[in-house]
């Protein structure tokens, strides 16, 4: 090259050519020449299945009950989380459509209690109760944010755009899916003091009958008010998969969260709460559910352009015939940047979570192309529970 | 009218946590107002770096160093009420880019700014919608630094700066009653922060500058429980980057965006009044201009820290340009 002297306006620095021709760039990345003897990678310099470092700090902002900063290479996204009160008071109807089926509910899990036979039914039940009131209440209350200039695409100060008000509505749809937070972390009880006398007492232990389901009632322990969790993501900087650098962020954040003890102060009719550090808690969430996102990269360049359709089966077995021959048609490449982001249609989005060794597959999303089956699928989970032992080491450091 | 385009929590609102320790007003001596323990003229320091958001063409993040107090709260905490707040901040510059289509034909560079908190920034929950003073601070803000930029180099073309308030000021100790001490302070060192990190952001950004234009704050004090303890009567002092936390009443402050090299003022925002306090004999220095020359001397602070950090975005630019080469 040196002893020919190209014309030097042909000689272009890699940063113009990765903008000029992104998708050829790439793609001489994936594939060298057998020749060169130079192993896949990304233009990014990682492998296919390597994610981005990662790291996470928890509890660095003064006012939220819980925040988290989690950089996923140049993505960060900041979450804080705010814990407000909603006095049952204030919920339309609630002393008609709660008080009464609640009172059953503890009639049944008193029952259970003394029994100790249908232990597992009824904390099943207990938690698809609770998972409903989360819901039902609006508890969780996450927003994200992509105006704060993070990438030039987002005008800043205008509504959100419609990547926002997905995303947002992405990690709401988890953390219902998920049952993350535990309803009872978020209730305030009260106990309602007895003012009878003693001698009534004994009358209703006499009615042994209804003596369970009366006491039920009066042992009176009543809910006052909930917590509800503002969790707010500002996406500071977006270069490519903010969802998991968002849901990451979220995980952290919640698990730094304290709620202040509260309690029904009866004389002032307010709930209100004490400041001592030592006797706030911390939530008790259930399960770590890690997000890893893939997306697909194709080596036909119109593969973007054409209008999705199902490959027939000779296009599909000219590819099997490529892979055998050792041309790789298309990468499935893990925790996109912006760059690969737009250079692909297909993305792959899975939670997973381990309970005992076990991997639990809590979420998978697929959209935008045909390409991975469900044998990459298979190989996706186990990259995602690799990754998934990864971040928990990261989250648990922090 | 809710907004569909966000999740809205409980139709009903819901309010922030009352803790009880505030109920009892008669007995407030459990928790202090937190102390100064820097001297008068003594600034905060500041960590700004540049570079931290690679997908815009500049961008800095400023943070101010924790009060003693907050310190303190941070490594023991005992109450979940922090005793002040410090400020952080993140801010990016995207362009010079093309106006859009639309756009009237300009001869010079047309600078837009936006300043936004985030919702966990302040000690009440803000609004996900501009407010006012959101507003207001964009506007100081682009004052302050049209006065810097040299505009005619880039007809045609546009400058958005948009800044992230993630933690604000206080506006005055939580313990205060809201009405005891009623105009925002803390705005005015957030005003501060933003005009150092925007001009650190555009230096990143590589866009022409007359000079590194920073911003300082500095407010006329009369601390009577300072005053109090030395034994003399209250006296109003002048004070150089103030936390509004820390003092009881704040007469008035100021904040200045100064350029050095040039000894400009670009942008200059005043506010309360001193004529009323009790000026003593030797207090004749103590006007508007001894305010002004304070907020003067807080951005020449400023402005040190602003030059190490432009000088690393530079190395950073020349090893970058030189490695791409």
């Amino acid at each position: 090259m040196a002893s020919s002297a190209p014309p030097p306006a042909l000689t272009l620095p890699p940063s113009q050519f990765a903008r000029l021709q992104p998708h050829a760039y790439l793609l001489a990345h994936l594939s060298p020449p057998a020749s060169s003897n130079q192993p896949s990678l990304r233009a990014n310099g990682r492998q296919p299945a390597q994610f981005r470092p990662t790291s996470a700090n928890t509890g660095s902002l003064t006012h939220t009950n819980g925040s988290a900063v989690v950089r996923v290479g140049d993505t960060t996204a900041v979450c804080g989380v705010r814990a407000e009160l909603l006095p049952t008071s204030d919920i339309a109807a609630w002393s008609v459509s709660h008080a009464s089926p609640d009172a059953r509910k503890r009639q049944q899990s008193t029952t259970t209690t003394t029994t100790t036979t249908t232990k597992n039914d009824g904390t099943d039940a207990d938690a698809a109760a609770e998972e409903s009131q989360i819901q039902d209440l609006h508890l969780l209350v996450p927003n994200l944010s992509l105006s704060t200039g993070c990438a030039p695409g987002f005008v800043p100060g205008a509504p959100p755009s419609a990547l926002a008000q997905s995303l947002s509505h992405q990690i709401l749809g988890l953390l219902h899916s998920t049952r993350l937070v535990r309803a009872e972390d978020l209730r305030v009880w009260y106990q309602v003091p007895t003012f009878a006398g003693e001698e009534e007492m004994e009358v209703d232990a006499d009615a042994d009958a209804e003596g369970e389901g009366r006491k039920g009632k009066n042992d009176g322990k009543e809910i006052k008010a909930f917590w509800v969790l503002y969790i707010d993501v500002m996406i500071v900087s977006l270069a490519g998969n903010a969802f998991d650098a968002a849901w990451a962020a979220v995980l952290a954040a919640l698990r730094d969260t304290r709620l202040p003890r509260a309690w029904w102060d009866a004389d002032n009719e307010m709930v209100v709460c004490s400041e001592a550090v030592a006797e706030a808690t911390r939530l008790s969430l259930r399960g770590l559910p890690v997000a890893s996102s893939f997306c697909v990269f194709e080596a036909d360049a119109a593969a973007g352009w054409r209008a999705v359709i199902v490959p027939d089966a000779a296009e599909e077995k000219m590819i099997e015939e490529d892979q055998r021959r050792g041309m790789q048609r298309r990468w499935v490449l893990a925790d996109p940047d912006g760059y690969e982001e737009g250079l692909s249609q297909e993305r792959v989005c899975l939670v997973v979570d381990k309970e005992m060794g076990k991997t639990v597959i809590v979420k998978m999303e697929k959209n935008g192309g045909w390409a991975v089956d469900g044998r990459e699928l298979k190989q996706l989970v186990d990259i995602a529970a690799e990754r998934w032992e990864s971040v928990k080491q990261i989250l648990e450091l922090c | 009218m809710t907004d569909r385009r966000r999740i809205n929590g409980p139709p009903s609102g819901t309010r922030p946590a009352v803790f009880a320790s505030s109920l009892k007003s008669a007995s407030g001596a459990a928790t202090e107002r937190p102390r100064r323990h820097r001297q008068p003229n003594e600034l905060r320091k500041i960590f700004l770096k540049t570079g931290l958001i690679p997908s815009a063409s500049g961008s800095a993040y400023l943070e101010y160093e924790p009060s003693a107090s907050l310190a303190a709260a941070r490594s023991s905490p005992q109450s979940l009420i922090p005793p002040s707040s410090a400020l952080k901040l993140a801010c990016t510059v995207h362009g010079p880019k093309p106006l859009p289509r639309s756009a009237t034909f300009s001869p010079n560079l047309v600078l837009t700014t936006h300043v936004k908190y985030a919702p966990f920034a302040a000690r009440q929950r803000k609004g996900h919608i501009r407010d006012a003073s959101e507003r207001d601070l964009g506007v100081h803000l682009e004052t302050a630094l049209r006065g810097v930029i040299v505009a005619e180099r880039w007809p045609k073309s546009g400058l958005d700066i948009t800044i992230t308030i993630l933690e604000a000021e206080d506006d005055r100790w939580w313990g205060d009653a809201p009405d005891s001490h009623d105009a925002p302070w803390g705005m005015m060192n957030v005003l501060a922060g933003c005009i150092t990190a925007a001009s650190a952001a555009i230096a990143d950004a590589r866009i022409d500058c007359l000079d590194l234009v920073a911003g300082g704050v500095a407010a006329i004090v009369s601390d009577d429980e300072a005053a109090a303890e030395e034994g003399n009567s209250s006296r109003p002092k002048l004070m150089l980057d103030t936390d509004p936390a820390e003092h009881k009443s704040i007469l008035s402050a100021c904040v200045v965006a100064y350029m050095p090299a040039r000894d400009e003022i670009t942008e200059i925002w005043l506010k309360g009044d001193h004529s009323k306090a009790s000026l003593g004999v030797d207090d004749s220095s103590l006007g508007h201009e001894a305010l002004i020359d304070g907020a003067v001397n807080a951005a020449r602070g400023a402005h040190t820290v602003l030059v190490e950090a432009v000088r690393e975005s530079a190395e950073r630019y020349a090893g970058l340009s030189t490695s791409v080469s």
